[in-house]
């Protein structure tokens, strides 16, 4: 087909689509939106997502939160500034220290997994790469039959 | 006349509409009466805003859809891989179509509904940015954009999409 006859058909699918009236909606539509909306209506403040609010406890709860937010930043500022923090913070240490003894043997391990993978044949590498590979593909092809023969067992049965 | 009274007959007014845009990009009955119920209910909650508005249609389009764009790329996109993997899924898409067709005083337009149809058959790839080029009167690039896919793909889907139609419609080049 030539661009011209191209652009003659582009005109001829807007001119019928452009043609077609509404489709009728279906008579549930208003009802469930206006039943949606008395549901809605009766629901309290406290249980609606904030923008939907009033606006006096939207200003009220913000003013609060940024209350609670510089009383937060000023009591961790002077706790900081105090001696006991340190004692305090010593479990916390010791927790880290434990923690990084199991990185430490993580990675000692990893090291080793290495190095014995290096020491194998390449060829048993490639082996156990592409078994692997097409174990892999093999699941997507069997599931991708199995999902088909469901869909038409569903659509025949 | 209350508000509540005042949104319903608003409603009743854009219903049509609202579920058209829907159904035509969704091609399903229920999804398509769901995403017209979401719609009103954003329209809802900006009332005080819309009731006025000259542009409301524009707005209620608009979010139509965009939020069946939303659902189809939400709901649908698990299926997809399985889908494509196979042509004949087209014959099960045929199947799922529950088109209503609108009646006027004399009975059944065959000529839309022909269209209707024909348009409900197409695979969701090509008939999504055929409705956006040709209802909507977007350009190849606003589509790609919406779609988040290539243009090159935009103008093959709906080259491909124009075809079936011209087929199954037997259109004529005047």
């Amino acid at each position: 087909m030539d661009p011209q006859d191209q652009h003659r058909l582009d005109l001829a699918v807007t001119r019928r689509l452009r043609e077609l009236p509404d489709l009728p909606a279906p008579e549930t539509l208003v009802p469930s939106v206006m039943a949606s909306i008395c549901a809605r209506a009766v629901v309290p403040w406290y249980r609606r997502s904030w923008p939907a609010w009033p606006v006096a406890l939207q200003g009220a709860s913000l003013v609060l939160m940024l209350a609670l937010f510089g009383g937060l930043c000023y009591g961790g500022w002077k706790l900081s500034q105090t001696e006991s923090l340190s004692l305090a913070m010593r479990p916390l240490g010791e927790w880290f220290s434990a923690a990084g003894l199991i990185w430490r043997t993580l990675a000692v391990l990893g090291d080793a997994l290495f190095l014995s993978v290096k020491q194998l044949n390449p060829a048993v590498l490639i082996a156990f790469i592409a078994v692997s590979f097409f174990s892999y593909t093999a699941c997507i092809g069997l599931g991708t039959a199995f999902f088909r023969h469901a869909r038409w067992q569903e659509n025949h049965l | 006349m209350t508000d509540a009274q005042q949104f319903e007959t608003f409603m009743r007014n854009y219903q049509n509409m609202v579920f058209s845009t829907s159904m035509r990009l969704l091609a399903n009955h229920a999804e398509a009466e769901d995403v017209a119920q979401e719609v009103f209910l954003k329209a809802y909650e900006r009332w005080d805003q819309l009731r006025d508005s000259p542009t409301v249609g524009g707005w209620l389009k608009t979010v139509a859809t965009n939020l069946s764009l939303n659902h189809l790329s939400r709901y649908r996109a698990r299926w997809s891989f399985f889908s494509e993997l196979f042509s004949g899924d087209n014959e099960d898409r045929e199947q799922e179509n529950n088109f209503i067709a609108p009646q006027d005083e004399s009975g059944a337009d065959s000529r839309h509904e022909e269209v209707e149809l024909a348009l409900q058959q197409l695979p969701p790839a090509q008939r999504v940015p055929l409705i956006l080029y040709h209802f909507d009167g977007l350009a190849y690039e606003e589509i790609a954009e919406k779609l988040k896919i290539s243009m090159g793909k935009v103008k093959t889907d709906i080259f491909r999409g124009r075809e079936t139609l011209r087929k199954k419609l037997r259109l004529t080049l005047e």
